[in-house]
């Protein structure tokens, strides 16, 4: 009997914390700002296909800060690995002008 | 990076830093008080950045907008031993970042094939209903460092910044799993966060051996330098893995599975891999004949009190600090040169906070007139240093040469 009243009381004492952790209680919520950098404009026919099938996913920091040497096959190795890891729909005809647009415009084919 | 370091010519004021964590929290959220843009250029090619406020952080090296990666700036480390929260670099991996966290609501799932008994742990229970625990450890980006590699590899071109020190406040893992009561043919132990990969490929997970993930040091922390866990550092829990690199420090950690096999997702093969020798190194522009995956930091040490090319006065006493730490081992002794190696003396090393945190070190001298390259250098207690000459491998992980910094005395 004893034993009964207590834990009804000790329920009751948890019912009352819970009451109070729910007034309490919130959501954090954070707002992150808009992207910082945009795709370099080009000719290139890749360019406009960038924007489509790239930035959907991530900021154009990822091409713009890599290091200028960076080969065609580095490109196209990310292209690939952005379609077949992430699934990030790129279609095939895609992927050869991105990837020619990428390296003329951040990697080891720019423009001298 | 300039600016920070102007402001910054005595000792470090612990107030000071109070006062600016406080104010930060005050301003949370809200991207319109970003203060106007200020950029930075950290030294290798093509390394101009933005520096930009996003929530509950103060203005910090972006490396890319969406998802967050802020490097911090290396001025930061000579405030304090301890980085604060508000400064304390950030690293995403895929744009399905959660924006909204109820606390109260939140459960981590301890599951898999090698557990007899998976159940749900609540935040509030963790926080209660465990012993907690406290350490200081520095969390480090695998790829800290990863723009000064030569030749240039590919990936996140970071500088020296994409690292901290911090005091975690949770529960050890292992008594979060005992009560899942882990089987015998228990192998890993996998670790997954809220975040997610915007069209389903390449979730962010991470696995670490049964042995390690049960070894007591590994933690699921709820507290980070006293306060909640910044959101962008993974609010609320965050797995903290003493002495090995961030990859493994899962943030917003949602499910723990326990299974009989080794994981091989994405993030842990073929990504986060190193050459599988002794100084995860091969030649540079050459190819590794086998990996493994990433483990513990190799030493590091860094002046901290003078930046590449400045001046300071001849014939005056110069006193330089700086930092050091390594994978727990214990860092002992530090020694520093102003003649570019030539010779080396003693550093004096300071306070203690605990083997897997920066250790503070100082060294004092009279310069004469004229250029200095000044270089450290530490030891951990099992004899491991660092390169003399930079190691290379192509995933641009592990830098750990001795650092170089040129001033001139005039």
């Amino acid at each position: 009997m004893k034993t009964s009243t207590l834990r009804i009381t000790a329920a009751a004492a948890a019912a009352l914390l819970a009451v109070s952790f729910a007034a309490l209680a919130y959501a954090k919520t954070i707002t992150l700002p808009p992207d910082g950098a945009q795709l370099k404009p080009s000719d290139l026919p890749g360019y406009a296909l960038a924007r489509k099938d790239c930035v959907v996913c991530h900021s154009a920091e990822y091409m713009l800060y890599q290091p200028p040497t960076a080969p065609r096959a580095y490109w196209e190795a990310m292209v690939k690995r952005m379609r077949d890891v992430f699934k990030a729909p790129v279609p095939e005809g895609d992927i050869a002008p991105i990837v020619d647009y990428l390296v003329k415009t951040y990697g080891n084919e720019q423009a001298k | 990076m300039t600016r920070d370091r102007s402001r910054r010519t005595g000792a470090p004021d612990p107030m000071r830093r109070r006062m600016l964590g406080a104010a930060a929290v005050g301003a949370l959220v809200s991207p319109a008080l970003a203060r106007a843009a200020d950029t930075v250029t950290l030294p290798f090619v093509n390394g101009e950045r933005r520096l930009a406020a996003y929530p509950e952080k103060r203005p910090l090296i972006v490396l890319t907008s969406r998802p967050p990666q802020l490097e911090t700036p290396f001025g930061v480390f000579d405030d304090g031993m301890i980085t604060p929260n508000d400064a304390f670099f950030v690293r995403y991996h895929n744009a399905g970042i959660p924006t909204t966290i109820d606390a109260d609501g939140y459960v981590i799932r301890i599951g898999g094939a090698s557990v007899d008994k998976p159940y749900e742990l609540k935040l509030a229970d963790l926080k209660t209903k465990f012993k907690s625990v406290e350490i200081v450890a520095v969390n480090q980006c695998s790829g800290n460092s990863r723009g000064m590699f030569n030749p240039r590899v590919t990936g996140g071109q970071l500088y020296n910044g994409a690292m901290g020190n911090a005091r975690w406040v949770g529960v050890p893992l292992k008594d979060i799993l005992a009560q899942a009561a882990p089987k015998a043919d228990a192998k890993q132990v996998t670790f997954n966060g809220l975040d997610t990969a915007i069209f389903g490929g390449g979730d962010f997970v991470k696995a670490l051996d049964i042995s390690h993930a049960m070894d007591g040091e590994v933690m699921v922390a709820y507290q980070m330098n006293g306060a909640d866990i910044p959101f962008l550092n993974g609010y609320p829990v965050k797995l903290v893995v003493p002495g090995y690199y961030g990859t493994y420090w899962v943030k917003h950690l949602s499910d723990i599975h326990v299974i009989p096999n080794e994981f091989d997702g994405f993030w842990m093969k073929p990504a986060y891999r190193v050459p599988d020798n002794a100084c995860a190194c091969v030649a540079p522009g050459t190819a590794p004949t086998a990996t493994r995956p990433i483990g513990r930091f190799t030493v590091r040490s860094f002046v901290t009190s003078l930046q590449n090319g400045a001046s300071v006065p001849a014939g005056v006493p110069l006193t330089v600090r700086g930092i050091a730490f390594d994978s727990g081992i214990g860092v002992n002794e530090v020694a520093w040169s102003a003649d570019g190696g030539a010779t080396w003396r003693e550093a004096k090393l300071g306070e203690d906070l605990g083997r897997y945190s920066f250790r503070p070190f100082t060294f004092g001298f009279v310069p004469a007139a004229g250029d200095l390259d000044i270089r450290v250098r530490a030891w951990n207690r099992a004899g491991e240093s660092q390169a003399l000459d930079a190691l290379w491998q192509p995933g641009g992980y592990m830098r750990n040469v001795v650092e170089s910094v040129k001033v001139r005395a005039a």
